[in-house]
């Protein structure tokens, strides 16, 4: 609104200011005058004269103070003429509020218009919002203001005091300094919301000030609003350009310092939310790492999880999140430590030698002009397994050599290879890693990992049954080792417990995943009918000869637990036809009414994958693994 | 009746001033920066320009000079309105090449008799 044009006069700068809305109130004014004519305007027009007068009057008290012979004036002196100027804005207010009330139909079209352009050219007459709230000083209710706390810098203690004066009015603590070094040395000590800091300084100038404190992290974020006077503009554009908010031009006027404040204050509020809520965005992200490495303690995020707002709200999930998650965990550690221990237990007691038989290869034979024999590790319906050093890599594995029977025709091998091929693709802690499907002097072999460990049949055997954790400890990485083999594309079809190998540290790995697919495959081509593998981990549909998906290997799952902790099959039978029959309709007895201490979920869990059809069964490995961890 | 081009942007002090000229018998055109100004004036055929100095775009300083250097403008009689009473502001209005110069706030009665000074028989009423 005003045309202060730089190297002016301050006094006649301000005096425009203060002079222009009076010159609006007496335009407007005589406008209205001239328009109501007559004696039934007789009572309006007098109301306006009033304003008139008022507006001279405050013509007058301008002219006093901002006299055109003065270059300068004292802030005591801008205060007395505000506080003059109250008198007439108030007359002229309230005329104004008295003829819009008792206006009625307009007695012309501009009027009403008019009264408010009088009414806003009052309003910034004085520069408050008006005398209510300049009588009393501003309480700190007001968001605005609050208690934010502004340091003035300047060395004229008269303006010094004028701002703090003013400040404190509108409810800021105000401290003050005389002079740059002052300064810097009260905010190292005391970062305040806002600095006033004058340009004009002896000895360190407000340039000198400024720059200081955008150089220190500490305090580079205080606004700094620049105290100038109006010639200064070269000043003004260097502060600017060091990272000062704003600049207040001398004399002060009010409107405009509160204006500044104000929006400083709050532009400055919104950077410290920011800050704030990256800070605590950082403590979230390190608790969420915390929970990946396993070192989250419950109630770390504290101070943050009783925030009432966003981010306490992540932080009282992120709490709650972390806490299960480690509850969990400690958990499944505390199912495994039993289930190591139990296995510690087998391997000390239990006799695992394989007897003498009659296996092709012999021990310290080299097989594959690569491989030298080394022990036999086991013998089953599809061949032995041996263990054996690979000279070329020099490492321990599994070969499982193949009765010529199974492999016999090229169909055959063509899919197991394809199997096979598939089957390598799953890398899993779970599940037993194969290598290599080849044929030595008319011998076929699979060449696997090979795990030093004892196979669940083998803790089964030795110690009978097992207590509820380390059955979810076997039952839970048997549920993993699914999960990933399922999502490969690979169903086992013969999961049992002797295909489940147990390392010293209780980690389970399931072997022979795609081999059950040879033997069926064998099967069907040799003897139609014939049941191939172990009838009592067979789901129904497998028994019949139906097309299977995964949900076959959950109900081997579901038998294997069910012996694990009963130390009985679900169903048993003398003859293979009766035990076929008994899959197909009978029921199992539930788990929990063999043993004692068996959770009602996991009894639940147990029947549910038993279900004679497949989908009354779970509907994927992960769904149970979900469910067998939530277990408590 | 005479046409004076008013070169104005605050809103109030436009609509003010023009609303009391008009009163007065004038007929008042408003431009709101110095460019339009110097447009307005070349195009139309004013009596007399009020121009205000301190504008957006190009000032009324600089607006009066271009007028003055425009043949259809040459002679145009432009009073300068300036913000506040400076020493040298007269003779500076008056080398931009202002025939006079009135400061703001506008005091009706004085702006009125400087226009009619220069206007002549052309005034208002006449």
């Amino acid at each position: 609104m005003s045309h202060s044009a730089p190297g002016s006069n301050p006094v006649a700068a301000l005096r425009h200011d203060l002079r222009t809305p009076v010159n609006h109130i007496v335009g407007y004014t005589e406008m209205l005058l001239e328009d109501l004519e007559g004696p039934e305007h007789a009572g309006q027009r007098e109301a306006l004269e009033d304003t008139l007068a008022a507006a001279r009057d405050a013509l007058r008290a301008i002219t006093l103070v901002l006299a055109p012979t003065r270059d300068a004036v004292e802030p005591g002196e801008l205060e007395g003429l505000y506080a003059r100027l109250e008198e007439p804005q108030r007359r002229i207010t309230d005329v104004v509020q008295t003829l819009l009330a008792a206006a009625g139909e307009a007695p012309t079209p501009t009027f009403v218009d008019d009264l408010h352009k009088i009414a806003a050219a009052a309003a910034r007459l004085v520069p408050t919002h008006g005398p209510a709230t300049r009588a009393a000083p501003t309480t700190p209710t007001d968001s605005t203001a609050g208690t934010a706390q502004v340091l003035v810098v300047d060395d004229e203690e008269g303006n010094r005091e004028i701002l703090q004066r003013r400040l404190e009015r509108e409810g800021y603590a105000v401290v003050t300094a005389a002079g740059g070094h002052e300064a810097l040395a009260l905010v190292a000590q005391n970062p305040v919301d806002l600095v006033l800091l004058d340009v004009m300084m002896p000895d360190l100038d407000g340039l000198a000030v400024l720059e200081r404190l955008k150089a220190d992290t500490v305090t580079r974020d205080i606004p700094v609003i620049m105290i100038s006077a109006l010639d200064d503009l070269g000043a003004i554009a260097s502060c600017i350009e060091a990272g000062a908010v704003d600049y207040l031009p001398k004399p002060f006027e009010p409107v405009i310092l509160r204006a500044r404040l104000a929006a400083s204050l709050a532009e400055k509020r919104f950077r410290d939310q920011e800050k704030d809520l990256v800070r605590a965005l950082g403590v979230v992200t390190a608790a969420a790492t915390a929970v990946e490495a396993g070192a989250y303690k419950g109630g770390q995020l504290g101070d943050l999880a009783q925030r009432n707002d966003a981010v306490g709200r992540l932080a009282r999930v992120m709490d709650r999140m972390a806490t299960e998650v480690g509850e969990r965990e400690s958990r499944l550690r505390a199912r495994l430590d039993d289930l190591k221990s139990e296995i510690g237990v087998a391997r000390q007691t239990g006799d695992f030698s394989v007897a003498q038989g009659d296996d092709r290869l012999k021990s310290g034979e080299t097989f594959a002009a690569r491989y030298t024999i080394e022990a036999v590790l086991g013998r089953g319906g599809m061949g032995t397994v041996y263990r054996a050093r690979d000279t070329e890599l020099g490492d321990v594995v599994a070969i499982k050599t193949l009765r010529p029977e199974m492999v016999a025709d090229e169909d055959s091998r063509e899919r197991f290879k394809d199997e096979i091929r598939l089957t390598r693709r799953i890398t899993h802690r779970n599940v037993v890693r194969t290598h290599h499907f080849g044929e030595w002097d008319g011998l076929w072999y699979l060449t696997m990992e090979y795990v030093e460990g004892i196979t669940a049949r083998e803790l089964l055997d030795s110690r009978g049954t097992l207590a509820v954790e380390p059955v979810l400890a076997i039952g839970t990485q048997l549920a993993q080792s699914l999960v990933v083999a399922h999502q490969t594309g690979v169903i086992h079809r013969d999961i049992k417990p002797q295909n489940l190998l147990l390392d010293a540290d209780g980690v389970l790995k399931v072997m022979d995943f795609g081999v059950a697919r040879l033997a069926e495959s064998t099967a069907r081509h040799t003897q139609a009918g014939m049941i191939v593998g172990t009838p009592t981990y067979m789901s129904p549909e497998q028994l019949t000869g139906e097309e299977v998906d995964a949900r076959t290997d959950l109900y081997a799952v579901g038998v294997v637990l069910y012996e694990f902790l009963t130390g009985q099959l679900p169903l048993t039978a003398p003859t293979v036809m009766a035990l076929f029959a008994k899959v197909l309709s009978e029921e199992p007895q539930r788990p929990g009414t063999l043993v004692e201490g068996v959770p009602a979920g996991l009894d639940e869990l147990i029947m549910h994958l038993l279900a004679k059809r497949p989908e009354d069964r779970p509907a994927s490995a992960a769904i149970l693994l979900e469910r067998l961890q939530a277990l408590a | 009746m005479a046409r004076i081009l008013l070169v104005e942007d605050n809103e109030m002090n436009r609509d003010m001033l023009s609303r009391r000229l008009q009163r007065k018998g004038f007929e008042i055109e408003m431009a709101v920066d110095g460019k339009s100004g110097v447009e307005m004036g070349r195009a139309g055929k004013y009596d007399l320009i009020l121009m205000d100095m301190s504008l957006p775009e190009i000032d009324g300083w600089e607006a009066t000079r271009q007028l003055r250097a425009a043949a259809e403008t040459a002679d145009v009689p432009i009073i300068a309105l300036t913000a506040h009473a400076m020493a040298g502001d007269r003779e500076k209005a008056l080398e931009a090449g202002c025939n006079d110069y009135d400061t703001k706030p506008i005091e009706l009665d004085r702006l009125l008799g400087k226009m009619a000074a220069l206007l002549g028989n052309e005034g208002a009423d006449s």
